[in-house]
């Protein structure tokens, strides 16, 4: 993954490559993390919606809805509200992890120009 | 080379973070093995084992930030739940719930100017607060487990930096030693 090597040609590794590659080690496990994230947004965003949607469907009044450990009965308008607003905060973070998970794609490109044109092919940065 | 001291001490200064030693940049494999005394072998057997620690370090650190990660979110219930007491306390209607008092196993339950909660504390211990109490009690929980949550991961963050400067100052040692193998074979042949 990040593992780094100066085969036969002498190519001196500097203190600065070295934080270059630390911090390319970073991005690499931040960038795993936000990927387990986002897909963990994206399924509640999802959870939400079918939720939602079984809300439109139910001509119960009262419907219990999970608060803690215990199963609420909860007026349908005041769930809706409730859904709508966790719904509101989970695209809104799921959009945060998303632009974060972009700006380290970038950065990481940027440290790979920098390595890969020092150490040409003794060192490697894919995965695998 | 007092260049190259200069910008290494940035930081080479952290010789440790909570107890996890600082992995040192070698700037140069030969004086490196030449000042600390030790021939190729001894030296990636060092670096190895200095890895394996490492290793058993992160380990501690990834279940106590497991731990964290899972406690947030329960925090965060139960602050729910005791603020929907209270709302239902203040409109002066009864909460009526349905909760598990078995495996699988249902009641329904009215609860009704619930001025109080009880907390388990821990060590055996339940405490009764106020609605107020018990929010501000967790908010300060919530807060500090936020909070202990940013250190871990600093904390890691060091640590992999510390793995990958092993990583790659290992892999120098061991190129180096080709590469003097092959030094000494381009000599030797001739001598034959």
């Amino acid at each position: 993954m990040q593992q780094a090597g100066t085969s036969g040609s002498e190519v001196e590794v500097t203190w600065e490559d070295q934080q270059n590659i630390n911090k390319f080690g970073r991005f690499n496990n931040r960038l795993h993390e936000l990927n387990d994230e986002i897909k963990a947004a994206k399924e509640k965003c999802e959870n939400l919606e079918d939720a939602s949607n079984e809300l439109i469907l139910t001509d119960e009044e009262i419907v219990r809805f999970q608060i803690g450990e215990v199963f609420a009965h909860v007026p349908k308008d005041e769930v809706e509200s409730r859904i709508e607003k966790l719904q509101e905060e989970t695209s809104k973070n799921l959009e945060k992890l998303e632009e974060e998970k972009e700006s380290i794609v970038a950065q990481m490109a940027e440290l790979k120009k920098i390595l890969y044109g020092k150490f040409k092919d003794s060192i490697n940065l894919e995965e695998d | 080379m007092t260049a190259a001291a200069a910008c290494s001490s940035y930081t080479s200064e952290v010789t440790e973070r909570r107890g996890i030693p600082a992995a040192s940049f070698v700037q140069d494999v030969q004086s490196y093995l030449s000042q600390s005394g030790l021939d190729v072998n001894s030296a990636l057997a060092f670096l190895q084992e200095r890895l394996q620690q490492y290793r058993v370090v992160e380990m501690k650190l990834l279940a106590q930030q497991r731990d964290l990660q899972a406690k947030i979110p329960d925090i965060e219930k139960c602050l729910d739940i005791v603020a929907t007491l209270q709302a239902k306390k203040d409109s002066s209607e009864a909460l009526v719930a349905d909760f598990e008092v078995s495996e699988g196993i249902y009641s329904r339950a009215k609860i009704e100017d619930a001025e109080s909660v009880c907390l388990w504390l821990g060590a055996n211990v339940m405490l009764q607060y106020s609605c107020e109490e018990a929010t501000a009690l967790l908010q300060t929980n919530w807060e500090n487990a936020k909070a202990s949550l940013e250190v871990l991961v600093a904390d890691l963050q060091f640590l992999r930096d510390q793995v990958t400067i092993t990583q790659v100052t290992t892999a120098r040692v061991y190129n180096w030693d080709v590469h003097q193998r092959r030094l000494r074979q381009a000599t030797t042949p001739k001598e034959s």
